[in-house]
């Protein structure tokens, strides 16, 4: 029994870390007033580069810049067409989604079933023999240690870092940046473009270290999943982190139990972290909105 | 660049009504124009004839049979488009158009299981809007009672509900005398929406455009399509004004909902037949951007919904007559929707 | 609200001249019209998924080239990514608007879309691959498949022998028929060989969703399996999961081994290009009608060539396990995997000892047999 809950929680930091990565990312442009539904095109278009170039370059690190470089770029029409051209965000979103999805599967054939060099796990010395944690933590790839640093560096810098204020007024009080001289605008727009490169980063991650190949589609959700977290984080980056391990514990749970022989209904588990988000949204209820950032509430009502 | 940058107020209004035709028709068309000039340009990188590709295409969806085709693919999405534009007044994202859509094919199945004989069409059809209606009620209750919002839960939803219609095919409902693959048993006969007059579109079309009427109707004739606008404007407003703003919202979303269901059962009673995997082909998403694309006005998202239909029958002549992969359909309707999202609506100015 | 009155009527109009329903239940015509695919200009071919998916549907894709290559006069129409609904009907009549005559519906869930469009197209020659047509077989219609579980049985020996935990592991999708088919001969090679061998499942809900992989192989990897197979459309991910952690891999679709280039041992992929080739010939000629195409054609080690053949072997894979598969394709010639005794997972005897099997019966089992660890819905 004991041995289940490790897996399933080694299981949630695997299969978490790129939903968290996306997440982080959302929750940057979430901050600063947008909803980026086309996440789930970013972190496409980010496993596609991130395949693409590990296995042109040779390098799964220069996949992972590419990866980023990919996801940022296709927010930026996100964010163009939703802060400058002042178009409906849901809407766009969506759209971008299908453009990511479209491009990716137009573009991305030549490298499915093509072997790529990938991320592979690196045992942390010392503390990967720690019993329990050292496996459920410290016995993953170097970009899932990346992601250990990623939401507490976010958190860190939304709060003490004259960037971090800049970007949480653009999502707060827009005219007071605007009497400041600042360019509400281009600072959402920074914020898009930021969080879509990190979805990207989140997109390499699954196609380079968690399942080694390219696949159109391969994302199947994990990016509506992402902006779907952020708002029952509360848009605190620190909760992000944990319900990205939730939802990557509840995916985990499914194999976990069948490895071992154990029948429960297949539809259900599937339905298990949909319906947990559910819940924990319901559960959350009015406290999250409270916490939305001004501008979002705009969007969000 | 840097005109665009220039601080603008926040949140000014995205469209102000009474532009002129002529003009608004310029910017459809420039908007269009510039679509099809960056996907020639795709076209050109894999090495197609953007001109003949583009020709074989629009020649392609003018036969008979391709017609057809495109109003058998349009009745759902009206009815879904509708089920996006009626919430939408009151301010309401209804996202969860596919999960609704889904369930309602499911509740026509489930009916179409037990009930036979002429009672049993109606029935179904009243069925699945009543699924639809109760999948986005779950949504909006969460919206009314504890404040989520709905774009997040009935997106979440979408999902929930083809668990549901995967177990319901591949274990209690499924076909005892089919080949063992995972579906319902046809419907019969007499359950199927009958087809109009020689041709092979289904009575479902006829459903959807008097529902799109109707949802025009309510909204631009009625006292609650007026009370939905004034809360979709401003529902701190309407509150102090006395309008029972919650069993708006919720009346609004439920009925989108009962549109949607329709949608999932007229396509599995008039085209169908079955329910399986993949029974719904990204409808509710596609209406949803169809509404959006006719910035949620009923008449215009008919319009809409015709012409997305008409993108996807069309795009089968990417594959076949110009050999390009399935996916470039994708991309052509994503730099449409874009670029009428983005350049169609005439702007404040700021 | 007078014109509103008109618009309600010149809608409702329509529905006095309604006709009932009966799309793709017509009875195509048989005397005095053309054979179906006679002559036929073109061919086309649809499929579920991307065409160059290093699986099911590049397999069926490379077949379709055959035929092209075959048939230098013929136009090759193929159509990837077809979804499993009335979609596949529209995208096969514009293939026939084209000139088509001859259809070949490759997905499984394609059978219902094929069997509309062949109703309504008598002079239309429709096969689907892999379901099976229980009603009556329309004249111009079949079914065709190769006995896939043949060659997957004889890499559950290659895995039964391979083994040292005597736990192999199977990542599958969904429990449709096939894979059902597949995962109990799986076993039941294993078990010839290796009587406690047993075969792990674990379903993804997906036919390809690389991170759920990713998932099952590890999990699986955890418990003490060391031999892997799948049943999945893309399978990389699956295959890399199982060399990185020093296993065997046993492949299915294409042949993976350079991704696996230590613990790769056998598999079963395709080769339709002869089969499609011959369907063609037959339908071009005019004698498709009543020919073994025009049924539920099954073909496999008892009765030919089969589509589905055997990979080559990895290098660890020993000389006395090569001959134990050669003995066991040979009895296969005669024989059937699923020769009884057949016990489910209950104990109970489905298949009494000295029957075998036909094809037919075979491919409605709906049970895993005893060795298999995992469950099925019941329905």
């Amino acid at each position: 029994m004991s041995d289940l809950v490790v897996d399933v929680l080694t299981g949630a930091v695997r299969g978490g870390t790129a939903i968290m990565f996306a997440a982080l990312g959302e929750t940057i442009a979430e901050r600063a007033g947008v909803v980026n539904l086309g996440t789930e095109g970013s972190m496409l278009v980010g496993a596609l580069g991130g395949y693409a170039l590990a296995a042109e370059t040779g390098s799964p690190w220069v996949g992972l810049v590419a990866g980023a470089l990919a996801g940022g770029l296709l927010a930026l029409v996100h964010a163009v067409m939703v802060v400058w051209r002042r178009s409906d965000q849901f809407a766009t979103g969506l759209t971008v989604m299908f453009l990511g999805l479209g491009l990716t599967s137009l573009f991305g054939a030549a490298y499915v079933g093509r072997a790529a060099p990938g991320f592979d796990p690196v045992p942390v010395p010392l503390l990967a023999d720690v019993p329990v944690l050292g496996e459920i933590l410290f016995q993953h790839d170097p970009v899932t240690y990346l992601s250990f640093a990623a939401a507490p560096l976010l958190w860190w810098w939304l709060r003490s870092t004259r960037g971090g204020l800049l970007l949480r007024t653009a999502g707060e009080r827009a005219d007071v940046l605007h009497v400041h001289g600042y360019r509400p605008g281009l600072i959402r727009g920074a914020a898009v473009v930021a969080g879509g490169a990190l979805a990207g980063i989140g997109g390499a991650q699954l196609a380079t270290a968690y399942a080694h190949a390219w696949f159109e589609g391969m994302t199947a959700g994990r990016g509506f999943i992402a902006v779907a977290l952020v708002i029952f984080a509360a848009w605190r980056p620190l909760w992000v982190m944990a319900g990205s391990y939730l939802f990557g514990a509840a995916l985990a749970l499914a194999p976990a139990l069948q490895a071992r022989g154990e029948s429960l209904n297949q539809f259900a588990l599937d339905a298990l972290p949909f319906l947990i988000t559910l819940a924990i949204l319901a559960i959350l209820g009015r406290r999250t909105l409270r916490a939305a950032p001004e501008e979002l509430r705009r969007v969000f009502t | 660049m840097t005109t665009q940058l220039t601080p603008t107020p926040v949140a000014s209004p995205l469209v102000s009504p009474g532009s002129g035709f002529a003009a608004a028709a310029g910017r459809w068309a420039g908007a269009l124009a510039g679509a099809i000039a960056i996907f020639s340009v795709l076209l050109l990188a894999k090495g197609a004839d953007p001109l003949a590709t583009l020709g074989d295409m629009v020649v392609s969806m003018t036969t008979g049979a391709s017609l057809e085709q495109i109003v058998i693919k349009a009745a759902p999405f009206v009815l879904a488009a509708m089920a996006v534009v009626l919430p939408a007044r009151a301010g309401l994202a209804n996202v969860g158009g596919e999960g609704q859509v889904i369930i309602g094919a499911v509740a026509g199945a489930g009916v179409g299981l037990v009930v036979s004989g002429p009672a049993a069409l109606p029935l179904m059809l009243v069925a699945g809007a009543l699924g639809g209606a109760l999948w986005a009620g779950l949504a909006v209750a969460l919206r009314v009672t504890v404040g989520v919002n709905e774009a997040v839960t009935t997106l979440l939803l979408n999902y929930v509900a083809l668990d549901v219609m995967l177990y319901l095919i591949y274990e209690p409902w499924k076909d005892a005398n089919g080949s063992g693959q995972p579906a319902t048993p046809p419907l019969a006969i007499e359950q199927r929406l009958p087809l109009l007059g020689g041709t092979a579109v289904h009575a479902g079309i006829i459903l959807a455009l008097l529902a799109a009427a109707a949802v025009w109707l309510t909204l631009r004739h009625t006292a609650f399509g007026f009370r939905l606008a004034v809360t979709g404007g401003n529902p701190e407003a309407a509150r102090r004004a006395g309008l029972p703003v919650a069993r708006l919202l919720l009346t609004a979303m439920l009925l989108g909902g009962a549109l949607a269901g329709l949608a999932g059962v007229i396509h599995l009673a008039g085209i169908e037949f079955k329910l399986r995997p993949g029974l719904t082909t990204n409808i509710g998403y596609i209406a949803f951007l169809a509404a959006w694309l006719a910035r949620h006005n009923p008449l215009p998202a008919v319009a809409a919904a015709f012409m997305l239909a008409a993108i996807t029958v069309g795009g089968d002549s990417l594959q076949l007559d110009s050999g390009l992969p399935a996916a470039t359909v994708n991309v052509l309707m994503a730099l449409i929707l874009l670029a009428v999202l983005g350049w169609t609506a005439k702007r404040s100015p700021s | 609200m007078r014109k509103l009155t008109t618009l309600a009527v010149l809608l409702t109009l329509p529905l006095i001249a309604c006709s009932a329903n009966t799309t793709g239940t017509a009875t195509a015509p048989t005397a005095g019209s053309t054979p179906p695919g006679k002559d036929s200009a073109a061919v086309g071919f649809i499929f579920v998924g991307p065409k160059d998916d290093f699986g099911y549907n590049q397999a069926a894709y490379q077949g379709s080239q055959e035929v092209a290559k075959a048939f230098p006069n013929l136009e090759v129409i193929t159509a990837e990514n077809v979804p499993e609904d009335d979609n596949a009907a529209r995208v096969m009549n514009s293939m026939i608007a084209k000139g088509a005559k001859i259809i070949f519906a490759t997905s499984y869930g394609h059978l219902d879309a094929a069997l509309k469009v062949a109703a309504e197209h008598p002079d239309v020659a429709v096969v689907q691959q892999g379901n099976l047509i229980t009603a009556a077989v329309p004249p111009n219609a079949g079914t065709f498949f190769g006995t896939v579980y043949e060659p997957v049985y004889l890499a559950g020996i290659a895995a039964g022998k391979a083994t040292k935990t005597g736990k192999l592991g199977y990542v599958y999708a969904f429990p449709i028929t096939q894979t059902i088919d597949n995962i109990n001969a799986f076993e039941l090679g294993a078990q010839s060989v290796n009587p406690d061998a047993q075969t792990f499942t674990v379903s993804t809900s997906s036919w390809c969703d690389p991170g759920k992989q990713a998932e099952a192989a590890a999990n699986l990897l955890k418990q003490g399996v060391d031999v892997i197979t799948q049943h999945q459309d893309c399978t990389a991910t699956v295959i890399k999961a199982t060399e990185a952690a020093g296993k065997f891999t046993v492949g299915y679709h294409a042949d993976a081994s350079a991704i696996a280039p230590k613990g790769w041992l056998t598999g079963s992929q395709w080769n339709w290009g002869p089969l499609y080739t011959d369907i063609v010939k037959t339908a071009l000629g005019g004698t498709f009608t009543g020919s073994k195409y025009n049924d539920n054609f099954r073909v496999g080690y008892r009765t030919g060539e089969n589509p589905f053949v055997q990979s080559p072997y990895g290098p660890l894979v020993d000389d006395a396990t090569k001959a134990e598969i050669d003995k066991a394709r040979e009895l296969l010639k005669t024989s059937s995997p699923f020769a009884g005794p057949i016990k489910d997972q209950e104990g109970k005897v489905r298949i009494p000892e000295g029957t075998v099997p036909d094809y037919t019966t075979i491919e409605k089992i709906d049970y895993f047999v005893a060795g298999v660890v995992g469950s099925l819905p019941k329905s």
